[in-house]
């Protein structure tokens, strides 16, 4: 039933398409395997939201139709440990999480995320008190949105690759792709956070602080996603270098 | 020629050590030769070049006798068993065998079988050319004849849906909109399947010219000429959420309904006593389950299903769950108590939580440690010299 997958480059070119049983990392007329799965390519990802499955069949599009029909005859996966189909279920903060684990603990990961957002939202809420009546309303004090829109405010639009031509290695700007990106916005985060802040604050205060100035545009994120597009802007010449 | 060829692929099945029953039971009037035994070639369908196979080693006239004898023989073993002869089915052939003729093998291929000459004997080509050595088939030398005889009939077809659609054109009765062969539930045939048709090997370059050209036919508005033809080279497939097993719903002495599930992840199993009872309390290991998972993680596990279901409040829970760490104990316990859920629940429900992926035991395990290097992936620390 479920077939341990080998290194297949030939079912990869064959096929010309990525499976879902190789999370490789794609330059075009290129596969580096670098994962393989326990599951058979054939199996589909589970859905766990609820909402999907209430639509009525009426308001379906003719490729969500489709969809389902295929889902009807594929087998498909189980949902993994961190993922239910509760509202508080958010599949970014729940990479997040993953991305701050040291030595796979994700309890204490997980704690300093709540922390997190219990802090920013504290703060916020102080704020919204001390304001005056007329400002009240544009300050954000739902955690959730100003996580994911202090995020949206690091991610790079454009990053560079260093490629070798003439025996000398050049910066070339490249477009990025939206795994790469939240990547990159929130790696950033996290070693901002752990190396440039004072020693004896705690992670959690440290987060918040460089969220919260994310969120309005300012702090060492922004300004390092800044840098890299003005690198990228600079070494402009060398865009032609990219052959995909 | 029959029986000269049974004495040549006797010796060689000798040698191999293989061999098949084909049941010939005496009428009352010959004397006692029960078996007389055909030894069948079942070498020569694991092979797996049907072509190279070579002319035929079975003559017409020698399957359609062996066909007549299987039946003979089938309506024999029925009346030996006491069943009735008409509705014996190929199931109850294999049991009464297995019955009859208990084999302490081990080897699944070498107990004894009988079964339709079709699946016994290979499919094999019929002579190709007639006594004055002319081929019969105009595309002989090309050496795969029935191969490039169906991508002609396919083309051949393609086209004539084309001419079809022209004068449609030309009438002004073409509409984009016609009815289109509905795909959905199907897979083409695979290599071996295509193969196993044509009763000859094909590269895989070929097989990939068919499905491209079959495609080309279907991408045509007006292909549903053609049903017919294309679903031969279909196979279903079959309706996934057919394959869950769901227990009917047991009822204890005061007419409460309760059902049992089991789940197992990584090395944990867990059993779940789901009771219809509308308290909503979980007891594990006969601890309250807060005490037992404090991670909310886990907690957040075993909501999953009955959330997903909106039965939050209505079923106490019984669970006892054992081995692995507190993750896999959750999810063991998340399936097991899906499996519970399934007799409560119609047959569109039990789809949307298959299709949540609540029914699948996960197959992840820790992955081994290789020989050469530290663990599973890491490797040992490189030394230049």
């Amino acid at each position: 039933m479920f077939i341990k997958q080998a290194e297949q480059l030939k079912l990869e070119k064959q096929h010309g398409q990525v499976d879902s049983g190789h999370q490789g990392v794609i330059r075009p007329g290129r596969v580096f395997l670098v994962r393989w799965s326990r599951y058979n390519p054939y199996y589909l990802e589970p859905e766990p939201r609820k909402e999907v499955y209430h639509i009525p069949e009426t308001e379906l599009t003719p490729e969500q139709k489709e969809e389902r029909e295929l889902k009807s005859v594929r087998p498909i996966k189980a949902a993994t440990n961190s993922v239910t189909s509760s509202v508080f279920n958010d599949p970014v903060l729940s990479k997040f999480v993953n991305m701050m684990m040291k030595d796979g603990d994700k309890i204490i990961a997980k704690g300093i995320i709540t922390q997190t957002l219990e802090n920013m939202k504290r703060k916020q809420v102080e704020k919204y008190h001390k304001a005056p009546e007329g400002k009240k309303a544009e300050i954000e004090c739902n955690p959730y949105a100003i996580f994911h829109q202090a995020l949206e405010n690091c991610k790079p639009v454009i990053g560079l690759a260093s490629i070798q031509k003439g025996g000398k290695f050049y910066q070339v700007p490249i477009p990025l792709t939206d795994n790469r990106r939240r990547f990159l916005a929130m790696k950033w985060m996290i070693t901002e956070c752990r190396d440039n802040k004072h020693r004896r604050t705690l992670m959690y205060e440290k987060l918040s602080q460089e969220l919260l100035a994310a969120f309005s545009k300012e702090g060492n994120v922004v300004k390092r996603k800044h840098e890299l597009h003005k690198m990228a802007e600079s070494n402009r010449a060398y865009a032609h270098y990219r052959w995909w | 020629m029959a029986a000269s060829s049974g004495r040549t692929v006797g010796s060689f099945l000798w040698k191999c050590g293989n061999f098949c029953f084909n049941f010939n039971t005496v009428s009352s009037n010959l004397t006692r030769q029960v078996l007389s035994r055909q030894l069948c070639v079942s070498a020569v369908f694991h092979r797996k070049n049907l072509a190279a196979a070579g002319p035929e080693k079975f003559s017409e006239e020698f399957i359609k006798k062996q066909v007549e004898e299987f039946n003979i023989g089938k309506r024999h073993l029925a009346n030996m068993m006491g069943e009735d002869p008409e509705t014996f089915t190929q199931g109850d052939i294999d049991r009464s065998i297995a019955y009859l003729f208990p084999s302490g093998l081990f080897d699944n291929k070498a107990k004894p079988l009988m079964k339709h000459p079709d699946e016994v004997f290979p499919k094999q080509r019929a002579v190709q050319w007639g006594a004055d050595g002319r081929p019969f088939h105009f595309l002989f030398y090309t050496g795969k004849q029935s191969y490039y005889s169906l991508m002609h009939d396919t083309f051949t077809k393609a086209l004539a849906v084309e001419k079809h659609q022209d004068r449609l054109r030309g009438k002004g009765l073409f509409t984009q909109d016609a009815k289109q062969i509905s795909l959905v539930g199907s897979r083409w045939l695979l290599k071996e399947e295509l193969e196993e048709l044509l009763v000859e090997t094909i590269s895989d370059h070929d097989y990939a010219r068919f499905i491209q050209l079959m495609e080309r036919l279907l991408s045509l508005p007006y292909c549903s000429a053609e049903e017919d033809f294309v679903q031969r080279y279909r196979r279903q497939l079959e309706i996934q959420s057919s394959k869950q097993q769901v227990q009917p719903l047991q009822y204890d002495q005061h007419g409460v309904a309760y059902s049992t599930g089991d789940g197992r992840r990584k090395t944990a199993t867990g059993t779940v006593l789901l009771r219809d009872s509308g308290s909503g309390s979980i007891s594990i290991n006969g601890t309250n389950y807060v005490h037992y998972f404090p991670v909310l993680q886990d907690r957040e596990q075993l909501m999953f299903p009955l959330h997903f279901m909106g039965v939050l409040g209505r079923f106490d829970m019984q669970c006892s769950v054992s081995g692995g760490g507190h993750s896999s104990q959750a999810g063991a316990l998340r399936l097991a108590i899906s499996r519970a859920m399934l007799s409560f629940l119609s047959e569109g429900q039990v789809e949307t939580m298959r299709q949540a992926g609540l029914l699948t035991p996960d197959p992840r395990i820790k992955e081994r440690k290789k020989p050469g290097q530290e663990g599973a992936r890491r490797k040992f620390t490189w030394k230049k010299r």
